[in-house]
């Protein structure tokens, strides 16, 4: 069978082409806001994605991991009684008002993590020699990128309400959305800040299992624990969704991306199918030619539909390959990017939607093909 | 004559921007197998109309055509399809040829679409082109042929299927004389050869002398209908 379709598409490719760059344009667009919009909304999620534990315990009813507030002493217990439980360590999570010795005040949140050579806590970004030197009393660590915004350079004393602290390193992987953070041992968290608790309670208990089958069915079993609960636990990765999907939804990103999706598929769908239609429109004469030689009107529809569904292909495959490069870019620049399969599997879904709506548009043009108009 | 198509009592009339014209009036006709059949008349004069009624590509308002045991006027749109996809070839004064496809590929697309093999598709759509003496341009595309080759594979897309009804629509109008007259000789000779019968509208009266049979239509009326080379094979008879 000649494919008249496909011949067609490549002899007339300049015809068809601003239609697959239509496509590709809304492509590449949805996927770039979605990544960037995921990629610094997900800066939300940073304690727990740059922390290797399986599970973190907190407060019950928290939405998002900086809101945790203070669980008791003995929770640390209930775990170490659990027999799947291989590795558990508090971390603390307080703020504090930052003066250094020039510039003014920086309100900062201040991150007290296990000082131990295995402890999970931050443990993405903070190696075994930095995490040492934060044992020091006093010692701190902050995002490289954060120096800037507090006035420091490398072993720069500063103050952090009121007591002295001394820089001792910089982590690269640690920056947040608006405010900065300070990273200390556990120890200098509770002296830096003195609302955390000091007797042994502690804003999350992070633990680890010793057989990755075993996590949920302990998780469930501490969470079903005492009533009313005094801690919830969460997989690590639900963790660090609650806190990201909460800074979508809570800083009005989330409409905005819905609002901005909505017009990258509009604009598609219209010049897509604007241009689709012109393709057909210039070759209505061929479509008539095809009539009159007998071809019935689903076999022409099923010409358009296969073009169409090319066009879709071919701007989706630039789409990709255009977002992978920019994820690429984003990488080298350090532009917060997160490229996630869902992101590319929801941008491709709508936009080979949008080149359907345009394919069902063009096909109305067909109604021009009349065979007995070439007869004249 | 053995008609193969007859039509009686067509009527049809357009209507633009409330002004009716009458297209065909009270046109009965028949077309016979094996007849080179040329249709004249002045441009306008519903020679066009005529021929997409007599094809099923468009309805009369009145009237009747039918081809073989079949009524077109009462089949479904996609029976009529069908008809003129089993039944009917069709040249144009545009050639109307497909600008992606090769010489070639353009005779095989209407044996595509009858479910026709692939393999023997294409063996026909060779010896069709050899036919119109085109074998050696198959692969070319029609922006790389001159106007009497693409009118040649036009033919060659007609008559590939061995079609019962050759409709030609001005198929000379775009080409210089020569090329003209092949073409009709062409078209002559499917006629004799393959028992075709061949409907070939055309202004040009050189023709004339070619056809079997000559309608003359004026005004949306068939006027005359005549066998010119029988009348004169008849007088040959009777002058000694
Ligand atoms: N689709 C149409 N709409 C309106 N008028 C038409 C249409 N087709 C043909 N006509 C009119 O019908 C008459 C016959 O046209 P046509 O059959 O094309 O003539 P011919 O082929 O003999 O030159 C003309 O007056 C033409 O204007
Ligand atoms: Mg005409």
């Amino acid at each position: 069978m000649i494919s008249i379709a496909r011949k067609t598409l490549l002899h007339d490719w300049r015809r068809f082409l601003p239609a697959a760059v239509a496509v590709a344009f809304s492509g590449v667009l949805m996927t770039v806001q979605g990544a960037l919009l995921l990629g610094i909304v997900s800066a939300n999620a940073l304690y727990v994605t740059q922390s290797s534990a399986d599970y973190w315990v907190g407060f019950p009813g928290t939405q998002s991991v900086e809101l945790g507030r203070t669980v008791p002493a003995d929770t640390a217990a209930e775990l170490y009684a659990e027999a799947g439980v291989s590795h558990t360590e508090p971390l603390l999570i307080g703020s504090g008002d930052w003066r250094a010795a020039q510039g003014g005040g920086v309100s900062v949140t201040i991150i007290g993590i296990e000082s131990a050579a295995d402890a999970k806590g931050l443990d993405r970004v903070i190696p075994r020699a930095l995490r040492n030197l934060l044992s020091a009393p006093g010692a701190i660590a902050i995002d490289a990128a954060d120096a800037g915004k507090l006035s420091v350079k490398l072993g720069d004393r500063a103050e952090i309400n009121g007591r002295a602290v001394e820089l001792i390193g910089f982590i690269d992987g640690l920056r947040g959305l608006g405010g900065v953070n300070v990273v200390a041992s556990l120890q200098t968290a509770r002296t830096l800040d003195t609302a955390l608790p000091a007797d042994g309670g502690a804003t999350y208990f992070l633990y680890n299992v010793k057989r990755a089958g075993e996590g949920e069915s302990i998780a469930r079993r501490l969470n079903n624990r005492g009533s009313p609960p005094r801690y919830e636990v969460w997989r690590a990765g639900m963790l660090a969704d609650m806190s990201t999907l909460y800074m979508l939804l809570d800083s009005g990103a989330g409409i905005a991306f819905v609002f901005a999706t909505l017009i990258a598929m509009l604009i598609g769908a219209v010049i897509t199918s604007q241009t689709l239609m012109a393709a057909v429109a210039g070759t209505i004469p061929q479509y008539a030619t095809l009539r009159a030689l007998g071809v019935p009107f689903p076999r022409l529809r099923k010409i358009v539909v296969e073009q169409a569904a090319w066009v879709g292909l071919a701007g989706l495959v630039a789409s990709l390959v255009i977002s992978l490069t920019i994820a690429l870019l984003a990488a080298i620049y350090r532009v917060p990017f997160d490229l996630r399969i869902s992101v590319i599997a929801g941008a491709s879904g709508v936009v080979l939607l949008v080149a359907m709506v345009a394919c069902m548009l063009a096909i109305h043009r067909l109604r021009d093909a009349d065979p007995a108009s070439l007869l004249r | 004559m053995r008609p193969v198509l007859q039509a009686t009592h067509i009527e049809k009339s357009f209507n633009v921007q409330n002004i009716r014209t009458r297209a065909l009036i009270d046109v009965t006709v028949d077309i016979c197998r094996a007849e080179f059949t040329l249709m004249i008349g002045p441009s306008g004069c519903g020679k066009s109309t005529l021929l997409a009624i007599l094809s099923g590509m468009s309805s009369p308002d009145q009237g009747a055509v039918h081809v073989g045991s079949f009524n077109l006027s009462e089949l479904t749109d996609e029976q009529r399809d069908l008809f003129r996809l089993k039944y009917c070839g069709f040249i144009f004064q545009g050639f109307n040829l497909f600008p992606a496809l090769t010489a070639l590929e353009q005779v095989q697309v209407p044996l595509d679409y009858m479910n026709i093999p692939e393999d023997e598709a294409r063996e026909r759509a060779l010896l069709a082109l050899d036919h119109v003496g085109l074998s050696k341009r198959k692969h070319l595309r029609p922006a790389e042929m001159s106007g009497g080759e693409k009118q040649r594979v036009a033919i060659a897309r007609a008559i590939v299927k061995r079609p019962v009804i050759l409709f030609a629509d001005e198929p000379t109008s775009a080409l210089d004389s020569e090329n003209g007259r092949n073409v009709i000789e062409i078209l002559r000779a499917t006629a004799k050869e393959t028992g075709t019968a061949v409907l070939c509208v055309s202004h040009d009266m050189r023709l004339l002398s070619k056809a079997d049979r000559v309608l003359q239509m004026e005004d949306g009326r068939l006027l005359r209908d005549e066998r010119p080379n029988a009348v004169s094979q008849s007088t040959e008879r009777d002058v000694p």
